[in-house]
C-alpha cells in the first residue's frame, strides 16, 4: 500500500504554526497550505489509508474512492479561493477557524467509520461557530451560540444513532443502507445527517447564522457543512424515498423565502436550502444518474455560491449594509463585483455556458428519466425561483434600481478579494463550456449530455420567461425592510414565551411560597422553637434535675446503711430475702 | 474604467435591446415548434411551448404567493426578535 498524507493533516499543522509567523510570509503561508492539499488531493490513490484500532473496533481515516474525491477535490479548490478572499484579515484566529474547518470538513470526507467521522463533525461544528462570532456583532455572538446548540442537538441524534447501530450490527463501519433495512437507529444517523443539510425542518439554523457570519467567514461557511451533509448522505442513504420528496420540498421552500427576503446574505442563504435540496432530491432518487448529479451540483454549488456570498461580502464590507432596501446603483461604484456576482447568479440560474446548466440539469433529467414527472416540475419551479431571487431580483435592487437614499460612494473591494472573485468565476465558466471536466470526477460513468436541443429550449423558455414577468412584476418585487418568521420562532419567540411563563407564573407562585414560608412558615418555626426552650427547661431539665436529686437522696440513705458490719449486711439480706418471698408468695 | 463604460453604454440602449428581448421571446417559442418530438414520453415533452406557460404562471403564482404569505404573517418588524 502507497503512503498518503491526508490533506486535513496540512490544515491541522497549518493552523497550529501560523501564529509564529508575521507578515508577508504569513500571507504567503496561508496559500500555501490549500495548495499543499490540493497536491496532495491529486497524488491520491483509491484506497484505504490510516487504519486504526480503538476499543476493539476498526476505524479508519482514509477511504479514498470516486466519491470521497470528487468532493475532496472541490472542498481543497474552495479552500484556497475562501484563504484568498479572506488573505487581508488580519486576525490569526479567523484564519485558523477557517483551516480547523476545512480540515474537519475533509477528515469527516476520508472517514470510513462513524466513530472517526463523529470526531471530524464535531469539530466541524465547533470550529465554524467561531467563523459567526467573527461577525463580532451581538447578533452574531447570540447566533453563534443558536447555531451551535442546534448542531450538538444534531451530533446527539448521530451518537444516539450510531451506539444503537453499533448494538444492532455489532460494526461502526460506514457503509451504504438499504432502505428495506433501516430502523431507529438508522433513521437516527439520518436526523443528523439531514440537520447539518438543512432538511426541513430541520433547517433554521442556516438563514439564522449565516448572514450574522463574517463577510469572509460566510464564504467558508456556505461551501462545507452542508456539501459534508449531501456527501454523507450519499454515502449512506442513496435511494430513500424520503429524501427525495424532502429535498424537492426544500428547493421550493428555499426559494419562496429568498424571494421575500431583504438581505442579500440571507437571500442567499435561503437560497442554500433550494440548492441543496436538488442534491438530498438527487440522493433521494438514486439512479446512478441522479447521484453523479449530486455530487456534480455539489461541486459546482460550492464554486458559484461562494462567488454570490464574496459579491454579497464585498458589497457588506465596502458599503457596511448588504440589505437592499438600502442599497441601489451601486453599478458605478463596484463594476467588477457587480460583473462577478453576475456569472455567480446565471450559473446558479442555470444558464447555458455556466456551471449550473451542467449539474443541476442532471437531477431534473433523472427525475424525467424515472418518469418523476411532477418531482421535475417542482424542481424546475424552484428554478424559476432562483432566477427571479438571486439572478434578477438581487442584481436589480443592488446594482441598478433607484439610488440609496444617502449616496454610497464606495470602491471596489480590496485586490485580493476581486481576484477570489475572478478565479471562481471562471471555474464556473469553464465548467459550463467544458463539462467533461467535472464529469471524469463523478462517482459512476456519466452518459449524459447537457448541450441538447431539448434540454436548451426547455432552459431558455423557463430562464426568458421568468425574466418577462420579472419585468412586469418589479414593483410587486420592491425589497421590504422586514423580518420573517420561520421554525426558528419555536426556539427563539418559543423559549421567549416560556420565559415570560416564568416570569408570569412560575416566579410569582414562587414568590408567594416563599411569602406563605416567611409568615407562616418562621413564625411557626419561632414558636416550635420558642415551645421547645420552654419544654427543655421546665420538663426535661426539671426531670433531669429531679433524677439527679433522687440520686443523691438515695445515695445518702445507701451510704448510712454502708457500716462496714458482716453481721448487718447479712442480718439485711436474711431480711430482704424473707420480704421478696412472702411478697413472691 | 472601461468596465463601467461598457455598462453604462448598455444602459443607453435600454429600449432596443428591450426589442431584442422580445424578439428573442419570440424565436425561442417558434423554436419549439421545430424541436423533434418522436422521443416524448410525458405530456411536459409533447406539449408544445409547455416551459413557456409553466415559466409565465410559476413565476406569477411563487410571486403572489410568497408576498401575500410574507404580508399574511410571516413578515415582522426588523427588531422582533429584539
Amino acid at each position: 500500500m502507497d503512503s498518503w498524507i491526508h490533506p486535513a493533516l496540512f490544515f491541522f499543522v497549518g493552523a497550529l504554526l501560523l501564529p509564529l509567523l508575521r507578515g508577508k510570509a504569513k500571507k504567503g503561508f496561508i496559500l500555501l497550505i490549500p495548495v499543499a492539499a490540493i497536491v496532495s488531493v491529486a497524488f491520491a490513490r483509491y484506497g484505504t489509508y490510516g487504519v486504526y484500532h480503538f476499543l476493539g473496533m476498526e476505524g479508519v481515516f482514509g477511504r479514498v474512492d470516486k466519491l470521497s474525491m470528487v468532493f475532496a477535490w472541490v472542498f481543497v479548490i474552495m479552500a484556497f479561493l475562501g484563504a484568498l478572499y479572506a488573505l487581508h484579515r488580519e486576525e490569526d484566529g479567523h484564519h485558523i477557524a477557517g483551516f480547523f474547518y476545512v480540515g474537519s470538513a475533509l477528515g469527516a470526507l476520508f472517514a470510513g467509520d462513524y466513530l472517526t467521522l463523529f470526531i471530524f463533525w464535531e469539530v466541524m461544528a465547533f470550529s465554524s461557530v467561531f467563523l459567526i462570532w467573527y461577525g463580532k456583532k451581538e447578533k452574531s455572538i447570540a447566533a453563534g451560540f443558536r447555531y451551535l446548540l442546534f448542531h450538538v442537538f444534531g451530533g446527539l441524534l448521530f451518537l444516539a444513532g450510531m451506539m444503537l447501530y453499533y448494538q444492532k450490527t455489532g460494526s461502526l463501519a460506514f457503509n451504504s443502507i438499504l432502505s428495506a433495512n433501516a430502523s431507529l437507529p438508522e433513521y437516527l444517523i439520518l436526523a443528523g445527517f439531514a440537520l447539518n443539510a438543512a432538511v426541513l425542518p430541520l433547517h433554521a439554523w442556516l438563514p439564522d447564522a449565516y448572514p450574522e457570519a463574517s463577510v469572509e467567514g460566510a464564504v467558508f461557511l456556505c461551501a462545507f457543512t452542508t456539501k459534508t451533509a449531501v456527501y454523507v448522505l450519499a454515502r449512506g442513504f442513496s435511494g430513500f424515498e424520503i429524501l427525495a420528496i424532502m429535498g424537492t420540498a426544500m428547493t421550493v421552500f428555499g426559494v419562496c423565502y429568498a424571494v421575500i427576503e431583504n438581505d442579500i446574505r440571507r437571500v442567499l442563504a435561503y437560497h442554500i436550502i433550494s440548492q441543496v435540496g436538488y442534491m438530498v432530491a438527487g440522493i433521494g432518487i438514486g439512479t446512478a444518474m441522479a447521484v453523479n448529479g449530486a455530487a456534480a451540483h455539489a461541486f459546482a454549488h460550492i464554486l458559484y455560491k461562494a462567488l454570490l456570498f464574496m459579491g454579497a461580502g464585498s458589497v457588506l464590507y465596502m458599503t457596511g449594509t448588504a440589505k437592499m432596501s438600502r442599497l441601489g446603483g451601486l453599478y458605478k461604484y463596484m463594476p467588477l463585483t457587480m460583473i462577478f456576482y453576475i456569472v455567480g447568479a446565471v450559473s446558479i440560474s442555470g444558464f447555458p455556458l455556466f456551471s449550473g446548466f451542467v449539474s443541476k440539469s442532471m437531477i431534473v433529467s433523472a427525475a424525467h428519466h424515472e418518469g418523476r414527472i411532477w418531482l421535475m416540475s417542482w424542481l424546475n419551479l424552484a428554478g424559476i425561483g432562483t432566477f427571479l431571487s438571486v439572478g434578477l431580483k438581487v442584481t436589480y435592487f443592488a446594482f441598478f434600481g433607484k439610488e440609496a437614499a444617502e449616496p454610497l460612494q464606495v470602491k471596489e473591494p480590496p485586490l485580493n478579494m476581486l481576484w477570489a472573485m475572478g478565479l471562481t468565476a471562471l471555474l464556473c465558466f469553464i465548467i459550463g463550456v467544458f463539462p467533461q471536466t467535472l464529469y471524469v470526477l463523478l462517482p459512476f460513468p456519466v452518459e449524459y449530455h447537457p448541450y441538447n436541443l431539448a434540454h436548451l429550449s426547455e432552459a431558455m423558455q423557463i430562464l426568458s420567461f421568468t425574466g418577462l414577468v420579472f419585468y412586469l412584476m418589479v414593483k410587486k418585487l420592491s425589497p421590504e425592510a422586514k423580518l420573517n418568521l420561520d421554525v426558528d420562532w419555536f426556539y427563539r419567540r418559543g423559549t421567549l414565551l416560556f420565559m415570560k411563563f416564568d416570569e408570569k407564573v412560575i416566579a410569582p407562585f414562587d414568590t408567594l411560597w416563599g411569602e406563605l414560608y416567611r409568615t407562616l412558615g418562621l413564625r411557626a418555626l419561632f414558636k416550635n422553637a420558642e415551645l421547645s426552650y420552654t419544654f427543655d427547661q421546665k420538663a426535661i431539665d426539671g426531670v433531669v434535675d429531679g433524677t439527679a436529686y433522687s440520686v443523691m437522696d438515695f445515695g445518702s440513705v445507701v451510704k448510712k446503711m454502708q457500716t462496714g458490719r458482716i453481721q448487718t449486711y447479712i442480718g439485711l439480706s436474711l431480711f430482704l430475702f424473707f420480704a421478696i418471698l412472702w411478697l413472691v408468695l | 474604467m472601461n468596465v463601467l463604460k461598457i455598462i453604462e453604454y448598455l444602459i443607453a440602449k435600454a429600449a432596443p435591446l428591450k426589442t431584442a428581448f422580445f424578439v428573442f421571446l419570440g424565436a425561442l417559442v417558434l423554436f419549439d415548434l421545430f424541436l423533434p418530438r418522436e422521443h416524448a414520453h410525458y405530456f411536459v415533452d409533447k406539449i408544445y411551448a409547455f416551459w413557456t406557460f409553466f415559466a409565465l404562471a410559476g413565476c406569477f403564482l411563487l410571486i403572489k404567493i410568497s408576498k401575500g404569505i410574507a404580508h399574511l404573517f410571516l413578515s415582522k418588524d426588523e427588531d422582533y426578535y429584539g
